[in-house]
């Protein structure tokens, strides 16, 4: 049998106790928190600081990547607008700090929860619909709100709002221009419970809902899934990641534009969750972290970026639709990859 | 908002709107017969039409000589550039809308894969294309030489009749009679119909399903070609977003008329056409490019189905 | 058994086009009773199981469901109120395992949505490990226990159509519509078929069948209903429409059909 990483992971851990599994867990956390220690070594990259591009785009793609792969990867609805959802976070603290004192902790859960709220209503209205039309749907959404945004005086135009204020110190962290690592230790926090939470749900109700809509809608709604309510809740969810992503993205990058917002960003990160595997969390890590990564490595890919995605699209589509880490294709193995006691 | 340029300026409006109609017909055709043997969204379409309309500047540019400073044309030089560029553009966007149909959809077709794959895929597509161009071009738009005048032949109720226009609509006009007499005559023709109506019956009777769709591609790239030729006839200009831009418009022309459906195809290209050009004039231009996707949002919520068009609601239980 | 009815179809119609896959037919399936639905192809049976779970709404009639009207119930609903279905065509979850593919449909009745799912609330896990056992009964009870943990597509074909019931009977139903369970099944296959359907019932289940085989039908039903050309032409005990004119000719020049 061919090595697959997939599956030896998932029968470590399916083979391991309770103590062994937090074991893992901690060595894996541990881990990730240490990665800005590498800077200077053979991974370093050549224009942008390491630790920084551990934050953005790595992280911040990492955090979509979950994000869009509830909605796709698991839902099986195709959202080619979920930039439109960052861009809300993102607005959400540009706009927030530029008319209140609040801070980027308490713009936080503002931003998520309006991120939250423009999914609703578009899922509410568009959910209906079936596959293909979504796509379009989302996309021409993701380009409404952009456009809104460029020919908006009230948030800049095209020239966008500046001066969004970094996080305050908190605990002791300093969050300036210097603090690339700081960040990144937000991010991986995030990201952190962005997995908790997806894998809670996927071994539940809502994680069986998602699955038996995507293999086969009709017939889940027949079997008494609820199926638009659970969809609309893909929908939210996804939203709420890409508008955390969105927030913490514009406090530190401190200046905001509509064209930062563009279809490609929702392209990009569809790509990490084909490449690395459609429904599968690990390796929608994986894809996101390697394609956000390598475009920094390696300069003259950088230009090539959106071709090289593009060609990703198709190659994955054609030649390994589950991508390079499918989703449980063992069996013995609950939806999450193991069972929850 | 001013509705005064909408009352003063309403028959030139129209007229170009039409005339912008029958671009966006003839883009929707790549899409609404896809739609209509495969139920699939042929993302790539828009690209379609972006290559087509690099061919026909390049067929002016390259293999005439032209230059941007060129003067315009006359007599029997102008009809022959004039057609070699239509020609051009249509060989060029109908061979790419067929490669397109082979490399990105047949090997997932014939695995009946799931839809997501094909659309992820055809999205690949039209990225790849995108992004090759604009590379190629280092992102810079291209202009074409003008080689036909613009004359203005008449002016009716104070709308300037031009030549250019004139000759997209008639062309237009002609192209699409003659697709429709192909559709409904031809023995392909009526074996393309034949797949769109039941595409597993059409395979058990045993017709060549991938001629047949070759073909659907083919002519749905014929017809974007045109229109790409007609758009840099009057627009003048190309760079590589522009299927992004005028694609997804088309498309919703063509889920306007209803998609899959030919003539529905034509009623929502015109109405889009028009619905654009008076919106701009009152809105703002600025506000153009998302016209059609709160139209087409409006228009799947509140009428799926379209104009003339088939149940996208369909049960498939 | 009473005569108390579960399922009352009331002059329903259903036109596609110009075709009346159903005319005017009426049904009532009686709680606790084997109802057979037979008739030839295209006769109109599963467009019957349409009507009802709501994938179709008729173009006229009424449907009763414990004397209450479906009409313009969503599916789910249709569901949850306790009518479930099978499909002629095996459509179970394939990448998902046999257990999950009955679990799902167990989740109907459940009250912990997302928000219980992630904080893991007492309930979420309380209905969590009921669902499985429950699941796990049912599949032991159909007789694939050992099947739980594969996928579904990965099944053997008399597993899957076993499955397909299983997963119905996942959402606690009170009628069962089981669209052709023996279609492509040997006569042994057939036999054991038949008799798990007994057991269904005398579990309490409420069945309605649609079937080909007649001897199959003629030995469990406790009632025959059979509709040609989307009119119900009879309907009585198992003997007396096997005698029925109108159903011999019906089916006379119509090949035996086992599909
Ligand atoms: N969605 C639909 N659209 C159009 N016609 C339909 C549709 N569903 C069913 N029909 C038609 O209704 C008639 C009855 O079909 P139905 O599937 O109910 O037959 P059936 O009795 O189940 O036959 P079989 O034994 O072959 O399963 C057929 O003529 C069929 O073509
Ligand atoms: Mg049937």
């Amino acid at each position: 049998m061919p090595f697959n990483l997939r599956d030896t992971g998932a029968t470590l851990w399916a083979n391991s106790n309770k103590w062994q599994r937090y074991l893992i867990a901690g060595v894996i956390i541990v881990g990730a928190f240490a990665l800005p220690l590498l800077e200077g070594t053979f991974l370093n990259t050549p224009r942008t600081p390491f630790v920084s591009v551990l934050f953005y785009p790595i992280g911040v793609y990492v955090l979509m990547a979950l994000g869009l792969n509830v909605v796709v990867g698991k839902s099986g609805l195709l959202d080619l607008g979920y930039v439109a959802f960052y861009a809300v976070g993102a607005y959400t603290a540009g706009i927030l700090s530029m008319h209140t004192k609040l801070n980027t902790w308490e713009i936080l859960p503002v931003g998520i929860a309006l991120a939250m709220l423009s999914g609703f209503v578009l899922g509410a209205a568009v959910l209906r619909l079936r596959g293909d039309y979504l796509a379009i749907v989302t996309l021409g959404f993701g380009e409404i709100i952009r456009i809104t945004a460029l020919n908006s005086s009230a948030v800049g135009g095209a020239n966008g709002i500046s001066n969004i204020p970094n996080p305050p110190t908190t605990f002791g962290f300093t969050f300036d221009l210097e603090s690339d690592r700081n960040y990144y230790w937000v991010v991986l926090i995030l990201i952190i419970i962005t997995i908790l939470i997806i894998r809670g749900l996927s071994a539940r109700r809502p994680g069986r809902a998602w699955e038996s809509i995507r293999q086969d809608e009709d017939v889940a709604e027949l079997m008494g899934v609820n199926t638009y309510k659970y969809k609309l809740w893909a929908f939210v969810f996804g939203a709420s990641v890409g508008g955390a992503a969105g927030v913490l993205f514009a406090s530190k990058a401190m200046f905001i534009a509509p064209n930062i917002f563009n279809y490609n960003i929702s392209i990009l990160i569809l790509a990490f969750v084909v490449f690395g595997g459609m429904g599968n969390i690990w390796g929608v890590v994986f894809g996101a972290v390697l394609l956000s990564y390598i475009p920094e490595r390696i300069r003259f890919i950088s230009e090539a970026r959106m071709l090289i995605f593009g060609l990703v699209l198709i190659i994955m589509m054609n030649l390994r639709p589950d991508g390079l880490l499918p989703r449980k294709k063992r069996e013995k193995i609950g939806i999450a990859g193991g069972e929850i006691k | 908002m001013d509705f005064s340029v909408l009352t003063d300026q309403f028959a030139s409006l129209t007229f170009d709107g039409i005339a912008l109609g029958f671009i966006y017909v003839l883009i929707a055709l790549g899409y609404t017969m896809v739609y209509g043997v495969l139920r699939l969204i042929n993302f790539a379409n828009s690209e379609v039409f972006m290559l087509g309309s690099f061919a026909t500047i390049l067929v002016a540019t390259k293999l005439f000589n032209h230059t941007i400073e060129s003067d315009p044309l006359t007599g029997f030089k102008l009809v022959y550039t004039m057609t070699a560029m239509l020609v051009g553009a249509m060989i060029v966007s109908g061979v790419a809308s067929v490669i397109i149909e082979i490399v990105a959809y047949r090997r997932l077709r014939s695995r009946t894969s799931n839809r997501l794959t094909s659309l992820i895929s055809a999205i690949g597509v039209s990225i790849v294309l995108a992004e090759a161009v604009r590379m190629a071009t280092s992102s810079a738009p291209m202009g074409s030489p003008r080689l036909l005048d613009k004359t203005i032949l008449a002016t009716v109720w104070g709308a300037d009749i031009r030549v250019d226009t004139l000759l997209v609509i008639v062309f237009a006009i002609i192209l699409l009679i003659v697709l429709d007499l192909f559709v409904n005559k031809s023995r392909l023709g009526m074996g393309i119909r034949a797949v769109s109506m039941d595409y597993d019956t059409s395979r058990l009777m045993g017709i060549n399903l991938n001629k047949i769709i070759s073909t659907t591609f083919l002519i749905g790239g014929l017809g974007t070609g045109a229109a790409s030729f007609f758009y840099i006839t009057v627009y003048e200009m190309t760079r590589f977003s522009i299927g992004f831009e005028l694609g997804l418009a088309a498309f919703t022309a063509a889920v306007l008329g209803g998609i899959g459906n030919i003539r529905g195809a034509f009623a929502g290209g015109i109405a889009l056409g028009l619905i654009e050009m008076y919106a701009s004039a009152v809105l703002g231009t600025q506000w153009r490019s998302i016209t059609a996707f709160v139209i087409l949002i409006l228009v799947l919520l509140f009428k799926p189905n379209g104009i003339f068009g088939e149940s996208l609601q369909q049960a498939r239980v | 058994m009473s005569n108390q009815p579960v399922l009352e179809l009331k002059n329903v119609t259903m036109q596609f086009g110009g075709v009346k896959a159903l005319n005017q037919v009426n049904l009532q399936v009686n709680k606790g009773e084997i109802c057979a639905l037979i008739g030839p192809n295209g006769a109109g049976k599963t467009t019957v199981f349409n009507v009802v779970t709501g994938v179709y709404v008729p173009t006229d009639g009424e449907i009763l469901f414990n004397g209450k009207s479906l009409k313009g119930k969503n599916r789910h609903k249709i569901t949850k109120m306790g009518i479930a279905r099978t499909f002629q065509n095996v459509r179970l979850f394939g990448e998902m395992t046999s257990l999950e593919n009955v679990i799902t449909a167990t989740d109907v009745h459940n009250k912990s949505g997302l928000v219980g799912s992630i904080l893991n609330t007492p309930r979420s896990r309380r209905e969590e490990k009921a669902g499985r056992e429950k699941a796990h009964e049912i599949l032991k009870f159909m007789g694939i226990d050992h099947r739980s943990d594969q996928l579904a597509k990965n099944l053997p074909y008399g597993d899957q159509r076993r499955l397909e019931i299983a997963r119905a009977l996942g959402t606690s139903p009170e009628i069962v519509l089981l669209d052709e369970p023996a279609a492509g099944f040997n006569p042994s296959e057939k036999k054991s078929l038949a008799e798990l359907i007994v057991k269904i019932r005398d579990r309490g289940y409420t069945v309605l069948l649609i079937e080909h085989d007649m001897s199959l039908i003629m030995g469990i039903s406790d009632r025959v209903a059979v509709l040609d050309f989307g009119e119900k032409i009879a309907d009585d005990l198992p003997s007396v429409v096997q005698n029925n004119p109108k159903v011999i000719e019906a089916y006379l020049g119509v090949p035996a059909d086992a599909s």
